[in-house]
């Protein structure tokens, strides 16, 4: 909304100093140029980094491309074939992965935007003093880098000799096989990711949440409504359009999760949080079969596509409706 | 005005940027830079620990020697490595004259004809008897030879000292064998205080820990292109490794990744499984250790997993010249390879491992030591992806998620599916 305002604001500007239409015409060229330039960059690192590396992958999935010899020819859609050729290793590879990662989704997605949203409003209402230092805080580990991240957990959930397990034998209680038994490894894996990627969730819904217009509360509170109903009836809808996005977007890092696992337990006990990625990069670059494994890799990406636009129906329902 | 001034300034700065993404050479490791018209031979290796100087020194002292060659050492981190080098074999990238190549990883790359036969070669300047003969095994395929080996690095045993002599037993004579191994392990094991004889991993390095104990009990893992983990050499390795856990008591349960390295460190495990690149990190902690040949943990024969590095040239590389200065260089690694073991590994010359010099330090004669029975894993492409299934089964035997031979059973018919 701000940014439209912006714009139309610009673009007035030539009327109200009254010039003639030529030079009117000849400013709003010059804007949308200025509004490309600004856009370039993006646009460049966009095709470079994104759209290329795309059509480049769906066109090796298409081959039998190994990475050491010449010799690709084309398969045709072989690769895609034999992911779902229930005798293949492929298909166990993919479909194991799959359902681990898919897993991993249902645990870390929901908590990802409840707590999200909680620490917001917590910090939120914090005194403005303090406020900056919370949300610091919480923002530092979104800026670490994965390996740190997990070799930080992985010390502190060290079954023997990690922090977390010498502080509950101390308090008398049974130490917790964190990273080697199910369900342990996936609470894990999800405090881990909770507690990297948190601060991001928790910044975009403190900006909603500053969006949402104090009066509608001061006439909320004349009406004698509770917080509870303040918070459902006001806070909820205002920033329903940011949940969706924030709902998405962690949707779409959950499915991406690699790291975590890779590090902390090596996709173990057995292969039980051995997810898609880690099937994936296997098939590249150690059995170096690049044609199958950029067949999974599309295939991986049509399925969160599709998840997103599913959310997207589910929750984006008519405006109407959160009106009234 | 200013606006567009900026706005040149960002998109000239962003080009920059964009620059500054595009390929670059690997790393360059030193270098004189001095090239005088001498041939050049671009060598890469995966040495980006603290090895890699040691190299370079190496690197240097030939280019100083003789002013007909100049080779260039380029290090590539090991992450990257082989995905690297695929890249520069089927012709994306120019292609170095030589390169280290893993023992494990030769047969993988000569099935795909991008490695040179050395056969022709081998003989002349450098000569077999001049190597450890099984250095020459982890560089054969099917009779013909790709590699000329570097050094051999086996799996190494470790122990505290101080915790030895806590315990009672001699400091300086480690265990020899199955029945001393699990004697002053009970001995050195104090669960109550967090304190174990012998933690025992689950993933890492098992890799090298358990083919070492199949291999001593006479055993195979691959044998003409069959998978073989049902055997009793392999499931008594299993057992006995898993009776560490639950009938003698000597490792902790749940050992996650790095665990039981963590416990070395820290003082509570007395007794380390661990490859001889682990000495630099032992060195700087303050534990009191001692570093020998792995103990006999299997029941017939004195066996080690092993793997090695070994200097591979592009099928591509064809200039005689090159060829002879490549011959002329790795002679003279053969003869000044010293500097290598001062990175804590065990080169496979026998200039360097038999002289004096050598036998003073503390961990390398160890390592040569095993290099009389030193066995590489089975001859099969891929052995990597291949081996995943079983060292799944040993974590999922280890966890006491599954039995010991239905975990050996499945993991048998996996490999199997990934060998055809």
């Amino acid at each position: 909304m701000n940014e439209e305002k912006k714009s139309s604001f610009a673009s007035t500007l030539p009327y109200e100093r009254d010039d003639k239409k030529v030079s009117a015409m000849n400013e709003r060229k010059k804007s949308s140029f200025t509004s490309f330039l600004f856009v370039l960059p993006y646009l460049t690192m966009f095709i470079l980094f994104l759209a290329i590396p795309l059509f480049y992958g769906i066109f090796i999935s298409l081959h039998d491309w190994n990475l050491i010899s010449p010799n690709r020819p084309f398969v045709g859609l072989a690769n895609y074939m034999e992911i779902f050729n229930s005798n293949s290793t492929a298909h166990e590879l993919f479909f194991s992965g799959l359902w681990n990662t898919f897993q991993f989704v249902l645990y870390s997605v929901p908590l990802l935007v409840v707590i999200g949203l909680g620490l917001a409003m917590l910090v939120n209402s914090l005194p403005e003093k303090i406020r900056f230092l919370f949300r610091t805080a919480y923002f530092i580990p979104y800026s670490i880098s994965v390996s740190v991240v997990a070799i930080l957990w992985l010390w502190m959930l060290d079954t023997n000799s990690g922090l977390v397990n010498q502080t509950l034998i101390k308090l008398g209680l049974d130490s917790i096989p964190w990273l080697t038994k199910i369900p342990f490894a996936w609470v894990s894996i999800v405090i881990a990711t909770l507690w990297w990627t948190i601060g991001f969730n928790m910044i975009i819904f403190i900006n909603a949440l500053n969006e949402v217009p104090e009066e509608m509360y001061e006439a909320a509170d004349i009406d004698g409504a509770s917080s509870w109903e303040r918070f459902l009836h006001i806070t909820l809808p205002t920033i329903r359009p940011v949940m969706l996005f924030v709902l998405i977007t962690s949707t779409i890092a959950s499915f991406n999760i690699y790291g975590q696992p890779y590090l902390m337990t090596r996709g173990g006990p057995g292969d039980s949080t051995e997810v898609l990625l880690m099937g994936i990069v296997e098939q590249a670059f150690e059995l170096r079969q690049l044609g199958s494994a950029s067949a999974m890799a599309v295939l991986m990406s049509l399925i969160i596509v599709g998840i997103s636009l599913i959310q997207l129906k589910v929750t984006n329902r008519p405006e109407k409706e959160a009106k009234e | 005005m200013k606006k567009w001034v900026s706005l040149v300034a960002t998109t000239s700065l962003f080009a920059g940027l964009m620059a500054g993404c595009g390929p670059s050479d690997s790393s360059t490791g030193g270098g004189s830079g001095e090239s005088n018209g001498d041939k050049e031979i671009v060598f890469w290796a995966p040495f980006s620990g603290p090895d890699g100087p040691n190299m370079q020194k190496i690197v240097d002292g030939f280019n100083e020697k003789q002013d007909e060659y100049d080779v260039k050492l380029q290090i590539v981190p090991q992450s990257e490595y082989y995905k690297t080098v695929d890249l520069a074999l089927n012709g994306q990238e120019d292609a170095p004259e030589l390169m280290i190549m893993h023992g494990d990883q030769i047969m993988t790359y000569a099935e795909q004809d991008v490695l040179k036969g050395l056969d022709d070669i081998v003989g002349d300047t450098v000569q077999k008897d001049q190597y450890h003969e099984n250095a020459w095994k982890g560089a054969e395929v099917e009779g013909t030879t790709y590699g000329v080996p570097l050094d051999i690095h086996p799996l190494m045993f470790y122990w505290n000292k101080d915790l030895f002599k806590a315990a009672g037993l001699d400091p300086e004579s480690p265990p020899t064998n199955r029945e001393e191994f699990i004697a002053a392990a009970q001995k050195l094991t104090k669960a109550d205080e967090g304190q174990w004889g012998f933690a025992l991993p689950t993933l890492w390095p098992q890799q090298f820990i358990f083919p070492t104990i199949v291999y001593q009990n006479g055993g195979t893992l691959i044998e003409d292109g069959k998978a073989d983990y049902t055997s009793e050499a392999v499931v008594d390795a299993l057992e006995f490794e898993k009776d560490l856990i639950s009938k003698y008591k000597v490792s902790p349960e749940n050992v996650q990744q790095d665990g039981e390295l963590t416990l070395f460190l820290q003082g509570k495990n007395a007794m380390h499984l661990n490859g001889p690149w682990m000495l630099n990190q032992f060195e700087e902690s303050n534990i009191n250790f001692g570093v020998s040949t792995v103990p006999r943990l299997g029941t017939k024969q004195d066996a080690v997993f092993a793997n090695s590095h070994n200097f591979v040239i592009p099928a591509s590389v064809e200039d005689e010249t090159t060829v002879t200065g490549i011959e002329e260089f790795l002679s003279y690694v053969a003869d000044n390879g010293m500097a290598w073991a001062e990175s804590g590994q065990a080169p496979a010359s026998k200039a360097v491992y038999e002289s004096e010099e050598f036998g003073k330090l503390k961990q390398q004669p160890q390592v040569a030591k095993q290099f009389d029975y030193v066995q590489y894993s089975p001859a099969v492409a891929n052995w990597g992806p291949v081996s995943d299934p079983l060292f799944k089964a040993v974590n999922e035997a280890l966890l006491g998620q599954k039995d010991v031979k239905k975990a050996l059973e499945d993991a048998e018919k996996e490999s199997q599916a990934q060998l055809q």
